[in-house]
Protein backbone atom coordinates (compact mmCIF):
# COMPACT_ATOMS: atom_id res chain seq x y z
CA UNK A 1 0.00 0.00 0.00
CA UNK A 2 2.58 2.38 0.83
CA UNK A 3 4.39 1.40 -1.99
CA UNK A 4 1.24 2.02 -4.32
CA UNK A 5 1.19 5.55 -2.80
CA UNK A 6 4.77 6.38 -3.65
CA UNK A 7 4.48 5.04 -6.93
CA UNK A 8 1.22 7.20 -7.80
CA UNK A 9 2.93 9.74 -6.54
CA UNK A 10 6.27 9.81 -8.15
CA UNK A 11 3.75 9.45 -11.40
CA UNK A 12 2.01 12.56 -10.60
CA UNK A 13 4.65 14.73 -9.99
CA UNK A 14 6.30 13.63 -13.37
CA UNK A 15 3.02 14.29 -15.51
CA UNK A 16 2.79 17.72 -14.03
CA UNK A 17 6.49 19.06 -14.46
CA UNK A 18 6.46 17.13 -18.25
CA UNK A 19 3.29 19.28 -18.35
CA UNK A 20 4.67 22.62 -17.33
CA UNK A 21 7.77 22.50 -19.79
CA UNK A 22 7.91 20.10 -22.36
CA UNK A 23 4.21 20.29 -23.42
CA UNK A 24 4.70 23.66 -24.02
CA UNK A 25 6.10 22.83 -27.62
CA UNK A 26 3.08 20.28 -28.24
CA UNK A 27 0.41 22.70 -28.71
CA UNK A 28 -2.08 22.83 -31.40
CA UNK A 29 -4.39 26.19 -32.24
CA UNK A 30 -3.03 27.29 -28.64
CA UNK A 31 -4.25 24.52 -26.82
CA UNK A 32 -2.01 21.52 -25.45
CA UNK A 33 -3.47 19.19 -23.44
CA UNK A 34 -3.84 18.32 -19.86
CA UNK A 35 -2.51 15.29 -19.00
CA UNK A 36 -3.12 15.33 -15.17
CA UNK A 37 -7.05 16.01 -15.59
CA UNK A 38 -6.88 12.54 -18.20
CA UNK A 39 -4.46 10.94 -15.63
CA UNK A 40 -7.50 11.82 -12.78
CA UNK A 41 -10.13 10.49 -15.27
CA UNK A 42 -8.55 7.35 -16.59
CA UNK A 43 -7.59 6.50 -12.57
CA UNK A 44 -11.14 6.80 -11.25
CA UNK A 45 -12.62 5.16 -14.32
CA UNK A 46 -10.42 2.21 -13.35
CA UNK A 47 -10.38 2.62 -9.60
CA UNK A 48 -13.78 3.80 -8.61
CA UNK A 49 -14.71 7.11 -6.94
CA UNK A 50 -12.48 6.83 -3.27
CA UNK A 51 -9.36 6.54 -4.95
CA UNK A 52 -10.48 8.44 -8.20
CA UNK A 53 -11.07 11.46 -5.28
CA UNK A 54 -7.81 10.83 -3.90
CA UNK A 55 -5.60 10.60 -6.89
CA UNK A 56 -7.77 13.75 -8.15
CA UNK A 57 -7.07 15.84 -4.93
CA UNK A 58 -3.36 15.05 -5.36
CA UNK A 59 -3.25 16.14 -9.01
CA UNK A 60 -4.56 18.95 -8.14
CA UNK A 61 -2.74 20.16 -5.73
CA UNK A 62 0.48 19.61 -7.78
CA UNK A 63 -1.08 21.59 -10.59
CA UNK A 64 -1.88 24.14 -8.16
CA UNK A 65 1.59 24.56 -6.71
CA UNK A 66 3.28 23.98 -9.92
CA UNK A 67 1.41 27.36 -11.60
CA UNK A 68 -1.34 28.13 -9.25
CA UNK A 69 -2.58 31.49 -8.78
CA UNK A 70 -4.34 30.07 -4.96
CA UNK A 71 -3.49 26.60 -3.34
CA UNK A 72 -6.73 24.54 -3.20
CA UNK A 73 -8.47 25.80 -6.48
CA UNK A 74 -7.55 23.20 -8.62
CA UNK A 75 -7.17 20.35 -6.43
CA UNK A 76 -10.98 21.11 -5.52
CA UNK A 77 -12.07 20.50 -8.68
CA UNK A 78 -9.72 17.34 -9.13
CA UNK A 79 -11.10 15.92 -5.87
CA UNK A 80 -14.81 16.50 -7.46
CA UNK A 81 -13.71 15.44 -11.04
CA UNK A 82 -12.76 11.86 -9.72
CA UNK A 83 -15.19 11.23 -7.52
CA UNK A 84 -17.78 12.03 -10.13
CA UNK A 85 -16.20 10.17 -12.95
CA UNK A 86 -15.43 7.52 -10.48
CA UNK A 87 -19.16 6.85 -9.60
CA UNK A 88 -20.28 6.64 -12.77
CA UNK A 89 -17.86 3.77 -13.90
CA UNK A 90 -19.60 1.25 -11.94
CA UNK A 91 -22.19 0.43 -14.79
CA UNK A 92 -20.11 0.47 -17.59
CA UNK A 93 -17.81 -1.84 -19.13
CA UNK A 94 -14.45 0.01 -18.25
CA UNK A 95 -11.86 -2.28 -19.89
CA UNK A 96 -12.66 -0.83 -23.31
CA UNK A 97 -10.69 2.19 -24.90
CA UNK A 98 -14.02 3.72 -26.59
CA UNK A 99 -15.11 4.15 -23.04
CA UNK A 100 -11.80 6.03 -22.21
CA UNK A 101 -12.54 8.27 -25.00
CA UNK A 102 -15.83 8.95 -24.31
CA UNK A 103 -15.42 9.93 -20.57
CA UNK A 104 -12.32 11.94 -21.67
CA UNK A 105 -14.19 14.01 -24.25
CA UNK A 106 -16.88 14.87 -21.92
CA UNK A 107 -15.13 15.37 -18.75
CA UNK A 108 -12.88 17.88 -20.06
CA UNK A 109 -15.54 19.92 -21.09
CA UNK A 110 -17.25 19.39 -17.60
CA UNK A 111 -14.09 20.21 -16.05
CA UNK A 112 -12.91 23.12 -17.90
CA UNK A 113 -15.95 24.45 -17.68
CA UNK A 114 -16.27 24.41 -13.88
CA UNK A 115 -12.62 25.75 -14.18
CA UNK A 116 -13.91 28.71 -15.81
CA UNK A 117 -17.39 29.32 -13.43
CA UNK A 118 -15.27 29.08 -10.34
CA UNK A 119 -12.67 31.37 -11.77
CA UNK A 120 -15.79 33.71 -12.37
CA UNK A 121 -17.02 33.41 -9.10
CA UNK A 122 -13.85 33.66 -7.43
CA UNK A 123 -13.74 37.13 -9.47
CA UNK A 124 -17.12 37.84 -8.25
CA UNK A 125 -16.20 37.70 -4.63
CA UNK A 126 -12.69 39.56 -4.45
CA UNK A 127 -14.68 42.39 -6.51
CA UNK A 128 -18.58 42.58 -6.48
CA UNK A 129 -18.91 45.60 -8.01
CA UNK A 130 -17.01 44.81 -11.57
CA UNK A 131 -19.39 43.54 -14.02
CA UNK A 132 -18.56 40.24 -14.56
CA UNK A 133 -18.74 39.68 -18.14
CA UNK A 134 -19.24 35.95 -19.30
CA UNK A 135 -17.81 34.77 -22.75
CA UNK A 136 -18.98 31.40 -22.58
CA UNK A 137 -19.35 30.44 -25.77
CA UNK A 138 -15.95 31.72 -27.08
CA UNK A 139 -14.27 29.95 -24.22
CA UNK A 140 -16.22 26.65 -25.25
CA UNK A 141 -15.39 27.13 -29.07
CA UNK A 142 -11.54 27.84 -28.73
CA UNK A 143 -10.27 26.48 -25.48
CA UNK A 144 -12.52 23.66 -23.91
CA UNK A 145 -13.43 21.89 -27.09
CA UNK A 146 -9.83 21.66 -28.82
CA UNK A 147 -8.59 21.11 -25.16
CA UNK A 148 -11.24 18.30 -25.01
CA UNK A 149 -10.13 16.95 -28.35
CA UNK A 150 -6.54 16.97 -27.50
CA UNK A 151 -6.95 14.62 -24.60
CA UNK A 152 -9.37 12.61 -25.97
CA UNK A 153 -6.18 11.80 -28.45
CA UNK A 154 -3.93 11.41 -25.65
CA UNK A 155 -6.25 9.16 -23.54
CA UNK A 156 -5.48 6.91 -25.89
CA UNK A 157 -1.92 6.35 -24.80
CA UNK A 158 -2.23 7.11 -21.23
CA UNK A 159 -5.06 4.79 -20.92
CA UNK A 160 -2.26 2.22 -22.13
CA UNK A 161 0.33 3.22 -19.58
CA UNK A 162 -2.48 3.74 -16.78
CA UNK A 163 -3.70 0.24 -16.99
CA UNK A 164 -0.47 -1.34 -16.96
CA UNK A 165 0.75 1.02 -13.91
CA UNK A 166 -2.32 -0.03 -11.84
CA UNK A 167 -2.06 -3.95 -12.94
CA UNK A 168 1.52 -3.89 -11.96
CA UNK A 169 0.97 -2.13 -8.69
CA UNK A 170 -2.21 -4.99 -8.00
CA UNK A 171 0.40 -7.78 -8.65
CA UNK A 172 2.84 -6.45 -6.39
CA UNK A 173 0.06 -5.59 -3.65
CA UNK A 174 -0.42 -9.14 -4.21
CA UNK A 175 2.88 -10.67 -3.79
CA UNK A 176 3.31 -8.31 -0.71
CA UNK A 177 0.19 -9.77 0.69
CA UNK A 178 1.82 -13.37 0.48
CA UNK A 179 4.21 -12.90 3.24
CA UNK B 1 -19.68 9.86 16.51
CA UNK B 2 -17.16 7.46 15.54
CA UNK B 3 -19.54 5.95 13.16
CA UNK B 4 -19.89 9.65 11.44
CA UNK B 5 -16.25 9.66 11.30
CA UNK B 6 -16.22 6.86 9.15
CA UNK B 7 -18.52 8.05 6.85
CA UNK B 8 -17.93 8.79 3.40
CA UNK B 9 -20.10 12.16 2.92
CA UNK B 10 -19.02 13.54 6.28
CA UNK B 11 -15.23 13.37 5.16
CA UNK B 12 -15.91 15.09 1.80
CA UNK B 13 -17.95 17.47 3.28
CA UNK B 14 -14.56 18.28 5.57
CA UNK B 15 -12.46 18.32 2.92
CA UNK B 16 -14.49 20.55 0.81
CA UNK B 17 -14.80 23.18 3.52
CA UNK B 18 -10.75 22.58 4.63
CA UNK B 19 -9.77 23.35 0.74
CA UNK B 20 -12.29 26.64 0.33
CA UNK B 21 -10.74 27.67 3.93
CA UNK B 22 -6.61 27.24 2.01
CA UNK B 23 -7.81 28.82 -1.51
CA UNK B 24 -9.40 31.66 1.13
CA UNK B 25 -5.87 31.36 2.79
CA UNK B 26 -3.55 31.78 -0.11
CA UNK B 27 -5.59 33.69 -1.70
CA UNK B 28 -3.09 36.60 -0.04
CA UNK B 29 0.55 36.46 -1.85
CA UNK B 30 2.52 37.12 0.89
CA UNK B 31 0.40 34.44 3.02
CA UNK B 32 1.96 31.80 5.15
CA UNK B 33 -0.09 29.19 4.20
CA UNK B 34 1.64 28.99 1.02
CA UNK B 35 4.84 27.95 2.56
CA UNK B 36 4.31 24.28 1.68
CA UNK B 37 3.88 25.00 -1.87
CA UNK B 38 7.26 26.94 -1.93
CA UNK B 39 9.01 23.78 -0.91
CA UNK B 40 7.86 21.75 -2.75
CA UNK B 41 8.13 24.03 -5.59
CA UNK B 42 12.05 23.92 -4.53
CA UNK B 43 12.18 20.86 -5.41
CA UNK B 44 10.26 20.29 -8.39
CA UNK B 45 12.36 23.48 -10.23
CA UNK B 46 15.79 22.01 -10.86
CA UNK B 47 13.70 19.49 -12.72
CA UNK B 48 11.28 22.05 -14.55
CA UNK B 49 14.69 22.90 -15.23
CA UNK B 50 16.43 20.36 -16.82
CA UNK B 51 13.04 18.96 -18.89
CA UNK B 52 12.87 23.24 -20.69
CA UNK B 53 16.37 23.21 -20.89
CA UNK B 54 16.04 20.17 -23.16
CA UNK B 55 12.50 21.08 -24.20
CA UNK B 56 14.56 24.33 -26.25
CA UNK B 57 17.67 22.79 -27.51
CA UNK B 58 15.45 19.43 -29.14
CA UNK B 59 13.19 22.45 -30.67
CA UNK B 60 16.35 24.34 -31.53
CA UNK B 61 18.12 21.83 -33.14
CA UNK B 62 14.98 20.57 -34.98
CA UNK B 63 13.93 24.27 -36.38
CA UNK B 64 18.05 24.42 -37.56
CA UNK B 65 17.46 22.05 -39.99
CA UNK B 66 14.30 23.56 -41.45
CA UNK B 67 15.76 26.80 -42.15
CA UNK B 68 19.11 27.06 -42.78
CA UNK B 69 17.94 28.32 -46.67
CA UNK B 70 15.98 31.46 -44.77
CA UNK B 71 18.57 32.32 -42.97
CA UNK B 72 21.47 32.32 -45.03
CA UNK B 73 18.90 35.00 -47.20
CA UNK B 74 18.16 36.94 -44.06
CA UNK B 75 22.19 36.56 -43.13
CA UNK B 76 22.96 38.85 -45.85
CA UNK B 77 19.85 41.08 -45.07
CA UNK B 78 21.15 41.49 -41.78
CA UNK B 79 24.64 42.32 -42.90
CA UNK B 80 23.43 45.32 -45.27
CA UNK B 81 21.29 46.19 -41.66
CA UNK B 82 23.82 46.14 -39.64
CA UNK B 83 25.92 48.64 -41.74
CA UNK B 84 23.04 50.93 -41.96
CA UNK B 85 22.60 50.61 -38.05
CA UNK B 86 25.98 51.40 -37.11
CA UNK B 87 26.16 54.47 -38.94
CA UNK B 88 22.77 55.25 -37.23
CA UNK B 89 24.10 54.52 -33.89
CA UNK B 90 27.23 56.49 -33.92
CA UNK B 91 24.60 59.57 -35.15
CA UNK B 92 22.56 58.23 -31.50
CA UNK B 93 25.81 58.23 -29.41
CA UNK B 94 26.28 61.84 -30.05
CA UNK B 95 22.40 62.97 -29.30
CA UNK B 96 22.62 60.54 -26.24
CA UNK B 97 25.89 62.61 -25.07
CA UNK B 98 23.84 65.81 -25.86
CA UNK B 99 20.49 64.03 -24.44
CA UNK B 100 22.47 63.34 -20.44
CA UNK B 101 24.02 66.73 -20.58
CA UNK B 102 20.66 68.48 -20.85
CA UNK B 103 18.95 65.99 -18.42
CA UNK B 104 21.94 66.51 -15.73
CA UNK B 105 20.93 70.13 -17.08
CA UNK B 106 17.74 70.13 -16.08
CA UNK B 107 17.86 67.48 -12.69
CA UNK B 108 15.70 64.92 -14.79
CA UNK B 109 15.79 62.10 -12.27
CA UNK B 110 16.22 58.56 -14.62
CA UNK B 111 13.76 56.31 -13.28
CA UNK B 112 15.54 53.32 -14.81
CA UNK B 113 18.94 53.98 -12.47
CA UNK B 114 17.08 53.15 -9.26
CA UNK B 115 16.55 49.82 -10.51
CA UNK B 116 18.69 46.51 -10.80
CA UNK B 117 18.53 44.25 -14.08
CA UNK B 118 18.04 40.93 -12.76
CA UNK B 119 18.54 38.15 -15.57
CA UNK B 120 16.21 34.88 -15.48
CA UNK B 121 15.38 31.72 -17.17
CA UNK B 122 11.49 30.73 -17.80
CA UNK B 123 11.55 27.02 -16.60
CA UNK B 124 7.99 26.50 -16.58
CA UNK B 125 4.35 27.60 -17.87
CA UNK B 126 0.84 27.57 -16.74
CA UNK B 127 -0.09 23.44 -17.31
CA UNK B 128 -3.83 24.80 -18.00
CA UNK B 129 -5.14 27.14 -21.35
CA UNK B 130 -6.29 29.43 -19.08
CA UNK B 131 -3.98 31.62 -17.19
CA UNK B 132 -0.77 32.85 -18.91
CA UNK B 133 1.56 32.21 -15.64
CA UNK B 134 5.28 31.44 -16.08
CA UNK B 135 7.87 30.09 -13.43
CA UNK B 136 11.42 31.89 -13.32
CA UNK B 137 14.55 30.31 -11.69
CA UNK B 138 15.25 33.49 -9.23
CA UNK B 139 13.78 33.55 -6.10
CA UNK B 140 13.71 35.21 -2.36
CA UNK B 141 17.83 33.97 -2.41
CA UNK B 142 18.21 36.71 -5.09
CA UNK B 143 16.30 39.07 -3.41
CA UNK B 144 13.23 39.05 -5.47
CA UNK B 145 10.16 40.04 -3.98
CA UNK B 146 6.29 40.21 -4.80
CA UNK B 147 5.08 42.59 -7.80
CA UNK B 148 8.60 43.37 -9.00
CA UNK B 149 8.79 44.43 -12.58
CA UNK B 150 9.53 41.87 -15.17
CA UNK B 151 10.48 42.94 -18.70
CA UNK B 152 12.72 42.16 -21.73
CA UNK B 153 14.80 44.46 -23.96
CA UNK B 154 11.57 45.19 -25.83
CA UNK B 155 9.09 45.90 -23.33
CA UNK B 156 7.36 44.91 -20.47
CA UNK B 157 6.19 41.12 -19.67
CA UNK B 158 4.48 41.50 -16.55
CA UNK B 159 5.00 40.99 -12.39
CA UNK B 160 6.07 38.62 -9.78
CA UNK B 161 3.30 37.89 -7.35
CA UNK B 162 4.42 34.40 -5.71
CA UNK B 163 8.14 34.15 -4.79
CA UNK B 164 9.58 31.01 -3.25
CA UNK B 165 13.16 30.14 -2.59
CA UNK B 166 14.84 29.43 -5.71
CA UNK B 167 11.81 30.05 -8.53
CA UNK B 168 9.21 33.06 -8.62
CA UNK B 169 5.67 33.16 -10.36
CA UNK B 170 5.30 35.78 -12.91
CA UNK B 171 1.66 36.95 -14.20
CA UNK B 172 2.49 38.23 -17.67
CA UNK B 173 0.09 41.62 -18.90
CA UNK B 174 -2.07 39.36 -21.04
CA UNK B 175 -3.08 37.26 -18.14
CA UNK B 176 -6.86 37.06 -17.48
CA UNK B 177 -6.27 39.09 -14.17
CA UNK B 178 -3.33 41.18 -14.90
CA UNK B 179 -4.13 45.37 -15.22
CA UNK B 180 -1.07 47.81 -15.55
CA UNK B 181 -1.89 51.40 -15.66
CA UNK B 182 -0.65 52.76 -18.70
CA UNK B 183 -0.40 55.91 -20.90
CA UNK B 184 -0.93 56.41 -25.01
CA UNK B 185 3.07 57.86 -25.50
CA UNK B 186 1.95 60.16 -28.06
CA UNK B 187 -0.94 61.94 -26.04
CA UNK B 188 0.21 61.06 -22.45
CA UNK B 189 -3.50 60.24 -22.06
CA UNK B 190 -3.71 57.61 -18.79
CA UNK B 191 -5.73 54.57 -20.09
CA UNK B 192 -5.75 50.68 -19.05
CA UNK B 193 -4.13 47.96 -20.12
CA UNK B 194 -6.11 44.08 -19.12
CA UNK B 195 -5.74 41.05 -20.12
CA UNK B 196 -8.40 39.21 -22.58
CA UNK B 197 -9.46 36.16 -22.48
CA UNK B 198 -10.45 36.79 -26.12
CA UNK B 199 -7.01 37.65 -27.07
CA UNK B 200 -5.06 35.77 -25.08
CA UNK B 201 -4.25 33.25 -27.13
CA UNK B 202 -3.28 35.09 -29.99
CA UNK B 203 -0.68 37.28 -27.54
CA UNK B 204 -2.59 40.46 -27.43
CA UNK B 205 -4.76 42.60 -24.77
CA UNK B 206 -6.83 45.01 -24.31
CA UNK B 207 -6.40 48.53 -23.41
CA UNK B 208 -9.75 50.34 -21.64
CA UNK B 209 -11.05 54.12 -20.29
CA UNK B 210 -10.14 55.76 -23.41
CA UNK B 211 -11.81 58.32 -22.64
CA UNK B 212 -13.98 60.21 -25.50
CA UNK B 213 -12.01 63.07 -27.19
CA UNK B 214 -8.52 61.41 -27.16
CA UNK B 215 -7.19 60.59 -30.20
CA UNK B 216 -6.23 57.06 -30.61
CA UNK B 217 -4.90 55.92 -33.90
CA UNK B 218 -3.83 52.08 -34.74
CA UNK B 219 0.44 52.22 -34.60
CA UNK B 220 0.25 54.44 -31.29
CA UNK B 221 2.97 53.49 -29.12
CA UNK B 222 1.69 52.38 -25.48
CA UNK B 223 4.06 52.55 -22.20
CA UNK B 224 3.49 52.10 -19.11
CA UNK B 225 2.25 55.31 -16.90
CA UNK B 226 3.73 54.40 -13.36
CA UNK B 227 0.74 55.19 -11.51
CA UNK B 228 0.30 52.07 -9.40
CA UNK B 229 3.55 51.99 -8.01
CA UNK B 230 4.11 48.61 -9.58
CA UNK B 231 5.94 49.66 -12.99
CA UNK B 232 8.29 52.22 -13.00
CA UNK B 233 7.22 55.25 -15.60
CA UNK B 234 7.59 54.56 -19.26
CA UNK B 235 8.19 51.02 -20.26
CA UNK B 236 7.02 49.72 -23.42
CA UNK B 237 4.07 48.19 -23.72
CA UNK B 238 3.27 47.73 -27.47
CA UNK B 239 1.11 49.28 -30.06
CA UNK B 240 -2.22 49.81 -30.69
CA UNK B 241 -3.20 46.85 -33.16
CA UNK B 242 -7.12 47.91 -33.54
CA UNK B 243 -9.55 50.52 -32.53
CA UNK B 244 -13.25 48.85 -31.65
CA UNK B 245 -16.46 50.59 -31.05
CA UNK B 246 -18.27 48.48 -28.61
CA UNK B 247 -21.99 49.05 -28.31
CA UNK B 248 -22.40 52.84 -28.25
CA UNK B 249 -20.40 55.51 -29.27
CA UNK B 250 -18.34 57.14 -26.94
CA UNK B 251 -17.51 53.65 -25.98
CA UNK B 252 -14.42 51.79 -27.53
CA UNK B 253 -11.51 50.25 -26.24
CA UNK B 254 -8.21 48.96 -28.35
CA UNK B 255 -6.36 45.87 -28.95
CA UNK B 256 -3.17 45.98 -28.31
CA UNK B 257 0.09 44.10 -29.62
CA UNK B 258 2.99 44.26 -26.73
CA UNK B 259 6.23 44.82 -27.76
CA UNK B 260 7.26 41.36 -26.10
CA UNK B 261 6.41 38.08 -28.34
CA UNK B 262 4.63 35.90 -25.23
CA UNK B 263 5.16 32.64 -27.32
CA UNK B 264 8.89 32.81 -27.45
CA UNK B 265 9.71 34.32 -24.60
CA UNK B 266 12.62 32.27 -22.88
CA UNK B 267 14.53 34.93 -20.82
CA UNK B 268 13.25 37.79 -18.93
CA UNK B 269 14.74 40.57 -16.33
CA UNK B 270 12.93 41.19 -13.36
CA UNK B 271 14.06 45.23 -12.06
CA UNK B 272 14.68 44.90 -8.56
CA UNK B 273 14.40 48.19 -7.08
CA UNK B 274 18.07 49.54 -5.40
CA UNK B 275 16.67 51.17 -2.82
CA UNK B 276 14.70 48.28 -1.62
CA UNK B 277 11.37 50.17 -1.90
CA UNK B 278 9.04 47.71 -3.79
CA UNK B 279 6.75 50.18 -4.05
CA UNK B 280 3.02 49.86 -3.04
CA UNK B 281 1.44 46.97 -2.05
CA UNK B 282 -0.88 45.98 -4.68
CA UNK B 283 -2.60 42.48 -3.20
CA UNK B 284 -6.29 44.10 -3.55
CA UNK B 285 -7.51 43.29 -7.03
Amino acid sequence: MRFKVFIIGIFIFLIGVIQSTILNYFEVYNVKPNLLVVFIILSALLRGNTEGAVIGFFAGLSQDIIAGKVVGFYALLGLYLGLVVGSLNKRLYRENFLVAIFFTFFSTIAYELAVYLMYKGGEYIVAPTAGIQFNVLFVLKHIVLPEAVYNSGISVFMYMLVMKLFQKLEYLDKAARKY
Amino acid sequence: MLRILKNKYFILVLVTIAIFFTIGLSAKPDSNANWVSHIINATVSPLQKIFSFSGQKVSGSLSFFKDVKAVQKENEELKARIDQLEKENAQLQEYKVKNEELKSALNLKDQFNEYDFVGANIIAKDPGNWFNVFTIDIGKNNGIGNNFPVVTGKGLVGSVYSTGLISSKVVSIIDIDSTVSARISKSREVVRVKGDITLKEQGLCRMDYISPEVDVEVGDTIETSGLGGIFPKGIIIGKVKEIRQTNNELNRYAVIEPAVDFKRLEEVFVLKSKTGNTGVDNTAK
